[in-house]
């Protein structure tokens, strides 16, 4: 029991246990190196500004939300339903002529009632997040088509305010681009919310021991449902931040962030003993889908090759996280 | 323990309360139940008077063959669901199922346009759904990586390799055996119906009639016990996900057949798989996943599309209806579970 022959016997297999906990890091390294070597434009600043702009930010701040709610002991398989919901107010409103902060408003509104819907559906009915957020899932679907006469998508023809929100989107400030400095302050929010703060240890103790964080006199359907609130409302900034960038609302098009998003999230829990899920865990794992699809794409792979190969170095990176740390113990 | 300690803490008054409160809980779930029985109930009543033909014989047969494919995907689902255990993160899980059977259909599809025979596109198909699963297997039973997310990089690798297969597009195919499928007949009875029949009486029979089947649900419920006595739990967990690979290659077939083709897409069923193997467990006693439940489930979800479609609906509607009915479903079974665990 003493600490020290706790150690001898952990040195033997710490070699297999630092190389399990960062498996994820040094693949990530190995994966960089690789495409720099392999393609010469991977490295400039021109492309590493391309990928984190298009393909990191709005999957972080998707991901970000998840990481709430996985580490609560949940999922939200309603994310898409989410992004779509805030992006498709944000146009209407938009393209009604109101201004932009209405529509932005309006738009976090719509993810809002989303997320409380899932917290009643969680909290006071009792159904299980994976069903209740599925439920929530196939009645958004229908919602927009029936709103949109089957996904027709809806354009911001340029106007005051979607010139002014398309800018916001394509902007800089100190040089950095203004939805990165978005994601970098939610990303901090987040972190000091999930790993500072009360709620978030009340939000550890539910994912680890439910029964136990009930008995310890945690309000867990109080807590349960700030989660999700808090879910659907970051996946709300993406939903506006996507219909900023592409300056339209396409129906059902935030589906696509959600395996990605579970995907990173979990990919982050690797750096992990005990598998919890964490912001820095999860931006490593949206940079590391991110930069594999990108330096794919700049070696010439076709999008139907980037698929494969995205899924072939996922499946080995979580091999040798999980076959390592399993060969550790 | 704590849970005895914290009653006897509890007061008088508390327990009044308590009272009061379990009382007023007991109505709500009567009334949500009636509600819901209520609501079905009217559901199918409507269909039966306003649905032009919604209860003859031949419409019946033509739900049956309708569900033919979500059932046998949902099939192998369930009885991953079963040997995993049903916990949300970390229990049994395929997410790859749909996109397996996409990458099957387009195998089979494939070979078949370049002039092999259906015996040999047949062997390729179920052998290609098969390979899938047993990678799932090794993954999570080798490598111990979670269900949810060794399924998902397989279901990125497979969904790619359709895609690399196709070029995205649509793969023609017709054959003798397609053709039986799509216009044979037995007993009045469309071969892709009797597909479904004879699918889910095996299934049922293996997984609820036999000792495989009772080891299979002792593997899911508590993987400690069942390895005390003596059941090789690596082997029924690899067994499930090998099996869910070969119902995603049945239903590859079933699906080339349905639509004469191999068409890109196919991932979209996965919801649909998922909601029909989960919706399943409430027609259970014990609220466990079932083989009969998933195809109870599975034959309401596509009575509620018939009747839609027979009524001229919106077809927009479906998916809404669809989750609203789930929600409802699976709302009124806590509340049940809830009165059960009190009492």
């Amino acid at each position: 029991m003493s600490v020290s022959a706790n150690d001898n016997n952990s040195a033997k297999v710490s070699v297999r246990g630092f190389l399990a906990k960062y498996s994820v890091l040094i693949a990530f390294a190995a994966i960089v190196i690789f495409f720099a070597i392999a393609s010469p434009t991977f490295l400039t600043p021109a492309n590493l500004f391309n990928v984190l702009v298009n393909n990191v930010v709005m999957l972080a701040i998707v991901a970000l939300g998840l990481t709430i709610v996985i580490s609560s002991g949940g999922i939200d398989l309603s994310v898409g339903v989410s992004v779509d919901m805030a992006s498709m107010i944000f146009v209407m409103l938009l393209a009604a002529g109101y201004s932009g902060v209405v529509g932005v408003a309006g738009g976090l509104g719509a993810a809002l009632i989303v997320g409380i819907l899932n917290a009643i559906l969680i909290t006071r009915l009792n159904i299980s997040p994976f069903l209740a957020t599925l439920g929530v899932l196939f009645i958004g679907q229908s919602t927009q088509q029936l709103a949109t006469s089957g996904g027709q998508p809806i354009y911001l023809t340029s106007g005051y305010a979607a010139d002014q929100f398309n800018a916001i989107a394509r902007t800089a400030l100190f040089g950095i681009p203004t939805p990165v400095i978005m994601l970098i302050v939610l990303a901090l929010a987040v972190h000091l919310l999930l790993h500072r703060s009360v709620f978030g240890r009340y939000v550890q103790a539910m994912g680890a021991q439910p029964g136990v964080a009930w008995y310890s006199g945690i309000r867990v359907p109080r807590e349960l449902s700030m989660v999700h609130v808090l879910c659907a409302l970051l996946a709300g900034v993406t939903g506006i931040l996507l219909s900023a960038t592409v300056k339209s609302y396409v129906p059902l098009s935030g589906n696509a962030f959600l395996l990605d998003a579970i995907g990173a999230t979990f990919i982050g829990t690797t750096l992990s003993r005990e598998r919890k899920p964490s912001v820095i865990g999860t931006l490593l794992g949206v940079l590391l889908l991110a930069i594999v699809k990108n330096g794919l794409l700049l070696v010439g792979w076709n999008f139907y090759w980037q698929q494969v190969g995205i899924g072939v170095l996922v499946f080995l990176v979580l091999a040798a996280s999980f076959g390592l740390r399993r060969a550790a113990h | 323990m704590s849970a005895t300690v914290f009653h006897a803490e509890v007061g008088v008054s508390d327990e009044k309360q308590a009272a009061a409160k379990s009382a007023r809980r007991r109505f709500g779930a009567l009334v949500v139940r009636l509600g819901a029985i209520a609501a079905f109930a009217a559901i199918m009543a409507y269909f039966v008077i306003f649905a032009p033909g919604f209860t003859s014989t031949f419409n019946l047969i033509n739900v049956v063959e309708q569900s033919a494919i979500l059932g046998v995907l949902a099939y192998g689902m369930t009885a991953v669901i079963i040997g995993g255990g049903s916990n949300v993160t970390e229990g049994g899980i395929d997410l790859s199922i749909a996109a397996n059977m996409g990458l099957c259909a387009a195998v089979y599809a494939t070979l078949l346009s370049m002039g092999y025979g259906d015996f040999l596109s047949v062997i390729a198909a179920i052998a290609v759904g098969m390979a899938v699963g047993a990678l799932n297997a090794v993954a999570v039973v080798g490598l111990g990586i979670l269900p949810l997310l060794a399924t998902l990089a397989v279901l990125n690798v497979a969904a790619g390799m359709e895609l690399t297969l196709t070029q995205n597009t649509v793969v023609g195919a017709s054959s003798p055996l397609l053709g039986l499928l799509v216009s044979g007949s037995f007993l009045g009875i469309s071969a892709l119906a009797w597909a479904l029949i004879v699918f889910s009486a095996i299934m049922i029979v293996v997984v609820h009639g036999t000792s495989f089947g009772l080891r299979l649900y002792a593997v899911g419920g508590h993987p400690e016990a069942a390895r005390a006595a003596g059941i090789s739990v690596p082997f029924y967990v690899s067994f499930t996900y090998v099996l869910s690979g070969f119902c995603a290659a049945v239903a590859s077939i079933l699906t080339v057949s349905r639509l004469s083709a191999s068409t890109p897409g196919s991932g979209e069923l996965l919801l649909s798989v998922l909601a029909a193997a989960l919706l399943g467990t409430v027609f259970s006693r014990r609220f466990v996943p079932t083989m009969g439940g998933t195809l109870l489930s599975v034959l309401f979800i596509g009575l509620l599309a018939n009747g839609f479609q027979l009524l001229n609906v919106s077809s927009y509607w479906v998916n809404g209806v669809q989750g609203a009915l789930i929600l409802l479903v699976v709302a009124i079974t806590s509340f049940a579970r809830g009165s059960e665990g009190s009492r």
